[in-house]
């Protein structure tokens, strides 16, 4: 047996989790370096070998497996600081990424912001060719203007280019002799992106602006990820390091070089991944994971085990990216969220004070009263134990400055806590309610799951709301992002276009598809070491009916069974009482597969049983209907398996704070995990 | 909250909160359940809840110019039905003269009562779909002499009365339109609406029904409090604007908006007495359109945080005279009225309030004439006849406004309008795109730059027939504040110039259709753009190098192909002196 190694980068922290050979586990944080992130990753590493008494080669000679979260794409795109990049189209098809389907985030705000460009249009160049839908040469690649193109990039400073030629996805042969070209008349070109290769589908917008995307954050990815593996290599580390991918899996770093884009979103997936596991290992069924930290609320929609994943439509920092996607809608929402008044209006975020200078209470110059401090306020945080008790909470000026805002609305400093609290759970629950219904879930059949710092807080009256019975707040909330890399398994989701009347499916060609389709993803899962009994295929075909744009996956048995594909199709759309669906004849999109290499999940220690511990302390505090008088306090950890625990009453742990309502019990799992039964809506209307 | 009074603001602002949520629900769930792409992908549908006496309570919106198209007919449903609605009712309506805006747009609500039996609110959601009936496939002939030809005509018609669905209405619905997804789409309206009564029952049942009907109250008057309150910074006076398109697709030229806008304290009266008369123009705008239009550029022009809801429309008296092509007479033809005059209605209102509040003022309009369609009895690769409704990505039309050049390929309030692409196009018909790229100096020039044009050029496989109209050719979509217009639109169809529309037009295989579409307004002067603005533009050749002396007074120096461009300040100093 050999250790594993989970490495998160965080906004604050880069968070490292060791799994020892007995399936026990060791979290060390390092502060996140934004310059160089492999400095802090090394850091942590060093801290963990500290922690095992190690040398830190010792271990790493000792490690099979080192799943790293990196945010340097994202950083790239936020900041815009990716590669210098330029995009060779088709003639007549420059300005794709301009017109972004004419879609616009903000349909009110005419003086609204276009993104930041990635490649202004000077260095946006057309050359002639032309594929026909079939997939035929109509007019055979201009190799003169390949090579002017380029030399025109090449002279404006360009150092990654992006190819995206119409039609494409079907036949790549001219992205192909342009790659030749560019590199024969560019040999010092950083990255050469073809579309065929970062998103093999139609439509000519979404690949064009994934490509582009991929040569932007290509190179700084890739000279992070090359920087990374020599210095884990230096330092001892013989095996691939593995890389967290928005997919919710892991790829190796050799891969995610090569398709960068793949890295854009995946920080929280690790959170997800491991509210996955603790919500399977629960035995609970379809949830909602909830991440509520200080400036966002986190949604996932988790079924069958597995989070939500999305294609096609996905936007991150202004850009669409169509690879698939775990979907994970934040809001502003979260315990530095700012209350504020208007016109005798009061209103709760989205504006946040972060966490410098953050809510009141930390005392660091914060002036506007926040979620966390009407918290605090109502007796729901303990302003002694609050993050380790590293942070002393200022109760005083968190009142001093809500009485403030009060004033404003004829309400007392309590009064307008609650208010806040009540505002901002009404938030988080209509975004729950907002992402199920785009999912078609019900709340009712589903449960919840609920981390981060102030998750544990807000959960119980949200779950209320929604009409959900249950929720757990995992364990391992302060490294849990971590974890959940440790147990993410290897997923290869890939697809390819195949545009087709599903009656005309010619077995041949999707037979084809479908075998360069398994090629790649066996290789990739060979290079990453997972053995062929760990590897899962599971294929869906892509289908809409006449005229729709986004296809849906429908996973089927094997790849060549559209007409089983058909009729699940008709039949999921009838469900959703779409009567008529068998009127029309649906039409095949293209195969999708997605690939997975499970990892050995970490089969946890189970605590020992025993009773209720005796209370910290106790305080009045507001829960459920109002304020509960000398309601208990306990430390969380204290709680075995085997007690239960009602409300009202305060968990606390050095990094989370769980409220119970009257009526809700919480007990705690053989895992380790607070399992709470959401007792009736006490509270929430 | 219990500690609180049932009525206070935070109750209220909770309870406003899950309403827009269950709009979010209502429309999300048609996006999923519908098969219309227009429905599902460019999500032109908009969802509602109106209180018992039909005011708009809340709102989840597709297209701006299309959010109030539930309020007339539902106030038409409260008094035709009067005791008649009950628990279960679903209620659909499309007609443009019982409040609708065009056939095509179908309402569907449902209402919702407390448990002692009284109306509370309806749940609604509106709709766009693909035919209507009548003469001509699509919902969308815009050469019908008469509503009677553009399709079949539903004032109000109970679909579910009291949870049973009516099978005669079904049989009768399906029987007058020629798509066979349409009763699956209207049922998803259907499930839309029920879903929507259900969870509006439900926040009822958890609050009181007093408790909401309060708080309906209070997020009106919120609604009115701020938007009069922008009025009310508005200098007070009356200010008027012309706006005319160039002709109606029979040819009837020259046709007229007039509006006039008095700002009188914290209220607008906005008076469209003046606009064309005609009885043989085929351009009328029901009352409904001309509001949604009205309201839409209106919205766009204050604060976007403002709920959009009866009392962002109490604050304004809208009179449009009955028999203008505002406000048409029943039985006039309005597919083409939608549209034109119906954006004119933006431009008007947009020019008239440039003149006291500039900043805030760009178009929220189009000029695309007709919806395109394109089709043909045989695609050589299967044999099938086809019809392509168009809908494909164009840019145009945008304008710039203070502090922004204009970006993007429509306005903002086209921006949920996700249009459809060219490969996936070309799978389904037999033709090429090639092409639709910005075209070079386009864009009205101005201190910020309006949006360019587009080439848009697309070559047929096979022979096919075209229904096309065309406006912006002489009467061109305005700058503001000293911008100037941009380029005008110009539409080929194989040899023949759309002059203002073809119909049935054959073109042959290996010819076009070449439709250039025109140009945003700029905003401000031109001659007070930043030369080193200009010279970007020269780079990216939204701009030429002409281009920027002729309209910007920006003498550039170099070339593109050289990679040489400069800016040659102090002969651009003394092109702006001379100019000025």
């Amino acid at each position: 047996m050999s250790y594993r190694i989970g490495v998160d980068v965080g906004g604050t922290f880069t968070d490292c989790v060791l799994r020892r050979p007995d399936g026990s586990l060791v979290l060390e944080k390092a502060p996140t370096t934004p310059q160089d992130q492999s400095d802090g990753v090394l850091t942590g590493l060093a801290q963990l070998a500290a922690a095992e008494g190690m040398e830190l080669a010792d271990l790493l000679a000792q490690t099979r497996t080192i799943v790293h979260g990196t945010t340097t794409g994202d950083n790239a795109l936020i900041e815009m600081k990716g590669a210098s990049t330029g995009l060779i189209v088709t003639d007549g098809f420059r300005d794709e990424i301009e017109f972004r389907r004419c879609f616009k985030e903000d349909i009110w705000d005419p003086a609204a912001s276009p993104p930041p460009p990635i490649a202004r249009r000077r260095v946006r160049l057309e050359v002639t060719e032309r594929m026909n839908a079939e997939g035929e040469v109509e007019t055979s690649l201009d190799e003169e203007g390949v090579r002017k193109a380029t030399a025109r990039l090449r002279a404006f400073g360009v150092m990654s280019i992006a190819v995206c030629f119409l039609h494409s996805y079907i036949n790549p042969q001219h992205e192909l002799q342009a790659r030749e070209i560019i590199l024969d008349e560019y040999p010092d070109v950083e990255m050469v992106s073809l579309s065929h290769e970062i998103l093999p589908k139609p439509p000519e917008f979404e690949r064009t602006s994934t490509t582009l995307v991929n040569a932007f954050v290509g190179p700084p990815i890739a000279r992070y990820l090359q920087r990374l593996t020599d210095r884990l290599a230096a330092a001892g580390f013989s095996h691939e390091l593995l890389v967290a991918t928005s997919a919710g899996g892991v790829a190796t770093a050799s891969a995610s070089a090569r398709r960068a884009v793949a890295t854009i979103g995946s920080g929280p997936t690790g959170g997800v991944i491991a509210a996955a596991r603790a919500g399977h290992n629960a035995g609970m069924g379809d949830v909602v994971s909830v991440d509520m930290g200080g400036t966002s609320y986190d949604l996932c929609l988790i079924r069958g085990g597995r989070p939500e994943v999305k294609m096609d439509w996905n936007w991150r920092h202004r850009y669409c990216l169509g690879i698939p996607m775990v979907d994970i809608p934040s809001v502003g929402a979260g315990g530095g969220s700012i209350a504020w008044e208007e016109g005798g209006v009061l209103h709760v975020g989205p504006q946040s004070a972060g966490s410098e200078p953050g809510p009141v209470s930390y005392g660091r110059g914060g002036t506007e009263p926040t979620v966390t401090d009407a918290d605090l306020v109502l007796g729901r945080l303990d302003p002694q134990r609050f993050a380790s008790g590293r942070l002393q909470l200022d109760r005083d000026a968190a009142t001093a400055a809500l009485a403030q805002l009060g004033s404003r609305l004829g309400l007392s400093a309590e009064e307008t806590a609650a208010a806040t609290v009540t505002l901002v759970d009404a938030h988080m629950t209509d975004a729950i309610r907002r992402v199920l219904s785009l999912a078609g879930a019900d709340p009712r059949r589903l449960e919840l799951i609920a981390f981060g710092g102030m998750g544990g807080v807000h959960a119980t009256t949200q779950a209320a709301a929604l009409g959900m019975h249950r929720v757990l707040v995992p364990s391992a909330a302060p490294g849990l992002s971590a974890l959940g890399l440790l147990t993410a398994d290897h997923i290869i989701d890939d697809s390819r276009g195949y545009i087709v009347p599903w009656a005309e499916v010619d077995p041949n060609t999707l037979a084809r598809l479908a075998q360069e389709l398994q090629d790649n993803a066996l290789s990739e899962l060979a290079n990453a070491g997972v053995p062929d009994e760990r590897i899962r295929l599971t294929w869906s075909i892509l289908l809409v009916y006449p005229g729709q744009t986004f296809d849906v996956a429908i996973p089927v048995d094997a790849p060549t069974k559209v007409a089983e594909a058909v009729t699940e199709f008709h039949r999921r759309n009838e469900e959703a009482r779409l009567i008529e669906a068998r009127a029309q004849e649906p039409i095949v999109r293209g195969i999708r597969l997605t690939a997975v290499g499970e990892v050995d999940q970490i089969a946890s220690e189970s605590p020992e049983h025993g009773a209720a511990p005796p209370p910290l302390g106790r305080r009045d505090m507001w829960a459920g209907d109002g304020w509960q008088h000398d309601a208990p306090c306990y430390d969380l950890s204290s709680i075995r398996p085997g007690a239960s625990i009602e409300g009202p009453a305060a968990l606390q742990s050095p990094f989370t704070t769980v409220i119970l309502r009257p009526g809700d019990i919480a007990g705690v799992t053989d895992g380790g995990d607070l399992l709470i039964d959401v007792g009736a809506d006490g509270g929430a209307s | 909250m219990a500690s609180f009074s049932t009525t206070d603001s935070i109750t209220a602002s909770v309870i406003r909160s899950a309403m827009e949520t269950v709009c979010f629900e209502m429309a999300t769930y048609v996006s999923r359940t519908a098969t219309t792409p227009i429905l599902n992908q460019s999500n032109e549908r908009n969802a509602t809840i109106l209180d018992q006496n039909g005011r708009l309570a809340a709102l989840s919106v597709g297209i701006p110019q299309f959010m109030l198209s539930s309020t007339l007919p539902v106030r038409l449903a409260i008094d035709f039905f009067e005791n008649d609605l009950h628990p279960g009712d679903v209620i659909v309506a499309n007609d443009p003269y019982h409040g609708g805006g065009h056939l095509p747009d179908f309402n569907v609500f449902s209402p919702v009562f407390d448990d002692d039996g009284i109306l509370v609110m309806f749940a609604s959601i509106q709709c766009h779909h693909g035919d209507t009936g009548g003469a001509m496939a699509g919902g969308y002939n815009v050469f019908a002499k008469d509503i009677w030809s553009e399709g079949t005509r539903y004032p109000i018609l109970k679909i579910f009365d009291a949870g049973v669905e009516r099978r005669d209405v079904v049989l009768m619905m399906r029987a007058n339109n020629r798509l066979a997804g349409f009763i699956g789409d209207l049922r998803s309206q259907v499930g839309a609406a029920q879903l929507g009564a259900e969870r509006l029952k439900a926040l009822v049942d958890d609050y009181g029904a007093d408790v909401v009907r309060s708080a309906i109250d209070w997020t009106i008057t919120d609604a009115r409090r701020r938007f009069s309150q922008e009025i009310a910074a508005w200098p007070d006076g009356t200010y008027s604007a012309d706006v005319y398109f160039d002709a109606d697709p029979a040819g009837n030229r020259d046709i007229h908006v007039h509006v006039a806008v008095t700002v009188d304290g914290d209220h607008l009266i906005i008076d469209f007495a003046g606009s064309d008369t005609r009885p043989e123009i085929q351009a009328w705008s029901t009352f409904g359109n001309t509001r949604g239009n009205a309201i839409a550029q209106l919205a766009s022009m204050v604060d976007a945080s403002i709920p959009k809801n009866e009392g962002f429309f109490d604050c304004i008296d809208l009179r449009v005279p009955e028999g203008s092509c505002l406000n048409p007479t029943e039985g006039k033809p309005v597919s083409s009225g939608t549209h034109h005059p119906g954006v004119e209605v933006s431009d008007a209102i947009a020019l008239a309030m440039s003149q006291i509040i500039p900043d805030r003022c760009a178009p929220q309009s189009y000029k695309y004439g007709s919806p395109r369609q394109m089709w043909g009895d045989v695609d050589p690769r299967t044999g099938l006849a086809f019809f392509d409704h168009g809908g494909e990505v164009n840019a145009g039309w945008v304008n710039a406004v203070r502090g922004q050049d204009a970006w993007g390929a429509l306005a903002a309030a086209s921006g949920n309008l996700i249009k459809a692409s060219a490969e996936i196009n070309e799978h389904f018909f037999p033709h090429f795109l090639r092409g639709r790229n910005y075209i070079t100096d386009s864009g009205g020039p101005g201190q910020w730059r309006g949006g360019c044009g587009s080439n848009f050029v697309k070559e047929v496989r096979t022979p096919t027939y075209v229904n096309q109209y065309v406006v912006n050719q002489r009467h061109i979509h305005p700058g503001i504040a000293g911008g100037h217009h941009g380029s005008p639109d110009h539409c080929m169809v194989g040899d023949t110039e759309v002059n203002p529309s073809v119909a049935n037009k054959l073109i042959q295989t290996g010819e076009k259709l070449v439709y250039r579409f025109g140009g945003g307004g700029g905003w401000g002067d031109p001659l007070n753009r930043d030369p080193v603005a200009v010279l970007d533009d020269v780079w990216d050749e939204y701009v030429s190098v002409r281009g920027a002396l002729k309209d910007y007074g920006v003498v550039i120096t170099g070339s593109l192909e050289e990679m040489t461009l400069e800016v040659d300040f102090e002969a651009t100093k003394l092109a702006r002196e001379a100019r000025r």
